[in-house]
C-alpha cells in the first residue's frame, strides 16, 4: 500500500498545485465570462411562446405534470440493475485464462446470486405489466 | 466472517420465505431461529473456530472486541425480533422483506466492527444505512414516515459523500487506505487532518452526535416505533464500534487539536440531547432526544480510547440497547405515545410498569442496573487519561438532568391515574420482558459477566 509514497512526497509541494489552481480559475472564469456575455449581448424578447416547454418543435399537448404508471420506473430500474452485471463480465472475459477455475467459480456464484434475484422479482410480480 | 457471510445469506432466505410462505406470523419464527444460529456461530468464531477461512489481510481483522460487539448486536436484534415481531407485521405490508433488511443491516454491522481499511468502513456504513432508509418508510400509507425516510435518505447521502471526500483526502495525504497513522517527521499534513475531520463529521452524523443530530428527532419520531427501536439501539451502537476503531487506529493523523474537538462534540451532544429531552411531551420523541444524550456518553469512549473505554463501550452498548428495546416494545403497544398515555400503567399492568421502571432506571444510570456501570466505566476511562477532568463533572451533571425526564415517565406510571389503552400482550411477551430486565440487573451487579468474553 505504500508504493505511492515516493510519488506523493514529490507531489506535495505547493508549487505542484499551481496547474490545478490555474485550471480552476480558467473553469470558473470561462463559465462566468460566457454567462455574462450572453446576458449582455443576447436580445431579450419575452413572449408567451418562448416560455412554453420545448417538445422537439411540435406544439405542446397537455400538462407535463401528469401521474405516470410507476411500472415504467420499476422496469427501468430493474433493467439498469441487470445491465450493470455486464460490467463484471468484461474484466472476467479479458482475464479468462489466468483466473482459471477459481475465477469461474467466483463468477458462477455471482451469476447464481443474480438469478436468485431475478427469480425473486418475477415471483414478486415486478415484471407483470397488466394489473 | 461468519456474521458477514451468513447474515447476507439469511437475508436472502428471508426474502424467499416471503415468496413461498404466506403465513405472516411464520416470518418472526424463521427470523428468530436464523438470528439464534447467527449468534451461536459468531460466538464460536470468537472462540477461535470460524466456518470460513478467507484471506482478508489489509481489509478486515476479526479481533475479540469486534466479535463481542457483533454478539451484542445480534443478541439485541434477537431480543428485538422476539419482542416486537408482531409490531413489525403491523408496520408495513412486506414483513418478510423487513426481516431481510434487518439481516442486511447486521451484515453491515459485521463489517464496521472489524474493518482495518477505510474502503471497508465505507462499504460497511453503506450496507448498514441503505436498508434503514427503506425500513424508515416501510409504512407506505404513513405520511410522516415517508417524510422521515426521504429526510433520512437525503441527509444520509450527504454524510456519505462527506465521508468519501475525507477518505480521498486521507489517501492523498498518506497513500494508504489502511487505518493506521501515517505521520512523517512528527508533522501532520493538512490533507490528513482535513480528511480525518471530514470522516469524523460523517460518523458523528451516523451516530447522531451534536451538532450533526438535527435529523434524529424527526426520523425517529416519523418512523414506525418498531423501526425506531432498531435504529436507535443496534445500529447506533454499531456506529460507535466503527468510530472507536477509526479513532484508535488513526488518532495521530488528526492533529494536536483532536482532544479539544472531541470534548466540544461531547459537551454539545450532552447539552442538546438532555436539555431538549426535558421539554418533550411525547415519550417517543423524548426517547429520540435521550438517544442523542446517551450517544454523548458513548462519545466519552472516543475521547479516552483506552482499554477501560473499550470495555465501557461494550457494556454501554449492551445496557443501552436492551433497555431501549424493552421500552420501545411496550411503547409500540400503546395507543397514546404522550406522557399522559402512561398515566396509571402500574394499576392495570403492574408487572410491565415495574419492568419499564427498571429499563428507565438503567438508562438514567441508577446503581444496580447495567446503565450505572456503563456510565461508570466511561467516566473512569476519561479519568484514567488525566486530560480534561472537567468533562467528567459535566457528564455527571447531565446524567443528573437525564434522571429528571426518565423519572417523569415513572412518576406518570405510578403516581397518576388514568385509563391506559394497551394492545393485548401475551404471557410470552411479559416473560421475555422480564428476562431482559433480569439481564440488565445481572449486568448491573456483575458487569464482568459480559466483559470476561473479551479476554477468554
Amino acid at each position: 500500500m505504500y508504493f505511492l509514497d515516493a510519488a506523493i512526497n514529490e507531489a506535495s509541494t505547493s508549487a505542484n498545485y499551481f496547474p490545478i489552481g490555474l485550471q480552476l480559475l480558467c473553469a470558473i472564469g470561462f463559465v462566468g465570462l460566457m454567462m455574462g456575455l450572453t446576458h449582455l449581448l443576447g436580445p431579450k424578447r419575452k413572449t408567451s411562446d418562448k416560455l412554453q416547454n420545448f417538445e422537439s418543435g411540435i406544439e405542446a399537448v397537455g400538462n407535463a405534470r401528469q401521474p405516470m404508471a410507476v411500472k415504467y420506473f420499476l422496469v427501468a430500474i430493474l433493467f439498469v440493475l441487470f445491465d450493470v452485471e455486464v460490467i463484471f463480465f468484461y474484466p472476467y472475459a479479458v482475464n479468462f485464462r489466468q483466473l482459471g477455475w477459481s475465477g469461474f467459480g467466483a463468477l458462477a456464484m455471482f451469476v447464481g446470486f443474480f438469478l436468485a434475484g431475478f427469480y425473486y422479482i418475477i415471483k414478486k410480480g415486478a415484471l407483470q405489466w397488466e394489473d | 466472517m461468519n456474521t458477514i457471510i451468513l447474515s447476507a445469506i439469511f437475508g436472502v432466505v428471508m426474502m424467499f420465505s416471503g415468496i413461498f410462505i404466506h403465513n405472516r406470523s411464520a416470518y418472526k419464527s424463521i427470523s428468530s431461529v436464523a438470528l439464534l444460529l447467527l449468534l451461536v456461530l459468531n460466538i464460536t468464531e470468537s472462540q477461535g473456530s470460524p466456518l470460513f477461512h478467507i484471506d482478508t489481510t489489509n481489509f478486515l481483522h476479526f479481533d475479540k472486541f469486534g466479535l463481542l460487539f457483533n454478539s451484542i448486536c445480534i443478541f439485541s436484534t434477537l431480543i428485538y425480533v422476539m419482542l416486537s415481531g408482531r409490531d413489525i407485521e403491523k408496520a408495513g405490508n412486506n414483513t418478510a422483506e423487513a426481516h431481510a433488511l434487518i439481516f442486511f443491516v447486521l451484515c453491515g454491522i459485521g463489517i464496521v466492527t472489524s474493518y482495518t481499511n477505510l474502503l471497508m468502513l465505507f462499504i460497511g456504513i453503506e450496507i448498514l444505512s441503505i436498508p434503514l432508509y427503506i425500513l424508515t418508510g416501510s409504512d407506505k400509507k404513513n405520511l410522516k414516515g415517508n417524510e422521515a425516510a426521504l429526510k433520512y435518505f437525503l441527509m444520509g447521502s450527504f454524510s456519505t459523500g462527506i465521508m468519501l471526500m475525507g477518505i480521498a483526502m486521507l489517501y492523498g495525504s498518506g497513500g494508504t487506505f489502511m487505518v493506521e497513522n501515517v505521520v512523517k517527521n512528527g508533522i501532520v499534513s493538512y490533507l490528513s487532518a482535513l480528511g480525518m475531520v471530514l470522516i469524523f463529521i460523517a460518523l458523528c452524523f451516523k451516530v447522531s452526535a451534536a451538532p450533526f443530530h438535527f435529523w434524529t428527532p424527526d426520523v425517529y419520531d416519523g418512523a414506525p416505533a418498531v423501526i425506531t427501536s432498531f435504529m436507535a439501539t443496534v445500529v447506533k451502537v454499531a456506529g460507535f464500534a466503527a468510530f472507536i476503531r477509526l479513532i484508535e487506529g488513526r488518532l495521530g493523523s488528526m492533529g494536536s487539536q483532536t482532544d479539544r474537538l472531541i470534548a466540544i462534540v461531547i459537551i454539545l451532544t450532552l447539552a442538546f440531547g438532555n436539555l431538549t429531552a426535558v421539554f418533550q411531551q411525547s415519550v417517543k420523541r423524548m426517547l429520540a432526544y435521550s438517544s442523542i444524550a446517551q450517544a454523548g456518553f458513548m462519545l466519552f469512549s472516543l475521547f479516552a480510547v483506552n482499554d477501560a473505554a473499550k470495555e465501557g463501550l461494550l457494556l454501554y452498548a449492551a445496557a443501552y440497547s436492551l433497555a431501549t428495546i424493552g421500552i420501545f416494545a411496550v411503547l409500540a403497544k400503546m395507543d397514546d405515545m404522550t406522557l399522559e398515555g402512561f398515566n396509571g400503567l402500574s394499576k392495570s399492568q403492574p408487572l410491565i410498569a415495574a419492568l419499564l421502571a427498571i429499563f428507565l432506571l438503567s438508562l438514567a444510570g441508577i446503581p444496580l442496573t447495567a446503565g450505572f456501570f456503563a456510565k461508570f466505566y466511561m467516566l473512569s476511562a476519561v479519568v484514567k487519561t488525566g486530560k480534561y477532568l472537567g468533562l467528567v463533572i459535566i457528564g455527571v451533571l447531565f446524567a443528573a438532568v437525564s434522571a429528571y425526564y426518565y423519572f417523569k415517565v415513572i412518576q406518570a406510571m405510578y403516581f397518576k391515574d388514568g385509563n391506559i389503552v394497551l394492545a393485548p400482550v401475551t404471557a410470552r411477551f411479559k416473560y421475555l420482558l422480564l428476562f431482559v430486565a433480569v439481564l440488565i440487573v445481572v449486568l448491573g451487579v456483575f458487569p464482568n459477566a459480559l466483559l470476561s468474553f473479551l479476554y477468554f
